[in-house]
């Protein structure tokens, strides 16, 4: 089988590994997808006669709770790079563990607002607001799960890699961990606009 | 290689936080809070990206990009915003914006 080249080294015209410019540019057009989603609120807002106090339809405990999850993901997700770094390997398991709890707890905070709302007859097709907070907020969820997809898979048996070949192991979860603190920032970017703002 | 830097970043992030948070429940006039709550939010992702990310110290094949993407997701909010200049000139008049 023809392996993917320059994995493990750099390319000398570059001067990066291949996976990491290929995540940086997939993140480029990512950047653009959220852009879009972000403008159209800024366009409907601005352009609203009125609009409703957005604290006081969300639950700003539940945001802020989130926010720390995500953010605590973020922080062991690099810890578990920088244990395979240190050649710790059960160490690694540990803070990717550890950043696969945050995501699942994530998204049980989110199924409980989003359950709410709905016992609360707060559907997407309620208002604008609420169209922008169930699309953007939705499209993250499902960001952050395919994030968590790929993280387990490393957690498991994508681990077998670490034993013949550490150094790709190690860029792999470099470039899971630069996809998944996207995920982070744009919800940092979320939490204030669609909760405090 | 050291894990200090890295929870450095995860202190400033928790207290930026908590500070977005305060300012919020401080009920200020919109502008000011819409301002200083995006510009924590960008002080924020700064740190992440800078640091947890490793833009710190990257080679310039990443920067190229990346500038291109922040030019155009500039260019996207100006033109909306100069498109409705009138609307948001409208509703800030009327308080709602």
């Amino acid at each position: 089988m023809q392996h993917i080249p320059y994995t493990i080294d750099v390319r000398p015209d570059t001067g990066l590994t291949n996976p990491k410019l290929g995540i940086w540019l997939f993140l480029a057009s990512e950047v653009m997808l959220f852009g879009s989603l972000f403008s159209s609120y800024a366009l409907l807002r601005s352009g609203a006669p009125s609009w409703p106090d957005q604290s006081a339809v969300l639950s700003v405990p539940l945001a802020t709770l989130n926010t720390l999850i995500l953010i605590s993901s973020s922080a062991t997700m690099v810890l578990a790079w920088v244990a395979l770094k240190w050649h710790l390997p059960a160490r690694f398991r540990l803070y990717m563990g550890l950043t696969l709890l945050c995501g699942a707890a994530f998204i049980v905070v989110k199924v409980f607002e989003y359950s709410d709302k709905f016992a609360h007859g707060l559907w997407p097709s309620t208002d604008n607001f609420l169209g922008l907070y169930f699309t953007m907020t939705g499209v993250h969820a499902i960001h952050v799960l395919a994030g968590m997809v790929v993280n387990a898979y490393l957690f498991g048996p994508g681990m077998q890699m670490w034993r013949v070949e550490p150094e790709r192991f190690t860029n792999r979860v470099e470039v899971a961990g630069i996809y998944w603190h996207f995920v982070d920032v744009v919800w940092i970017f979320l939490f204030p606009v669609l909760y405090l703002l | 290689m050291t894990a200090r830097p890295y929870l450095a970043v995860f202190g400033a992030l928790l207290a930026l936080t908590l500070v977005t948070v305060f300012i919020a429940s401080l009920h200020l006039p919109e502008t000011p809070t819409v301002l200083i709550g995006l510009a924590i939010a960008s002080a924020k992702a700064a740190l992440v990206a800078v640091f947890f990310m490793h833009l710190k110290g990257e080679r310039p094949m990443i920067y190229w990009p990346l500038a291109l993407t922040v030019f155009l997701f500039v260019a996207l909010f100006a033109f909306i915003l100069w498109s409705e200049a009138d609307h948001i000139t409208l509703n800030a008049s009327m308080g709602t914006f």
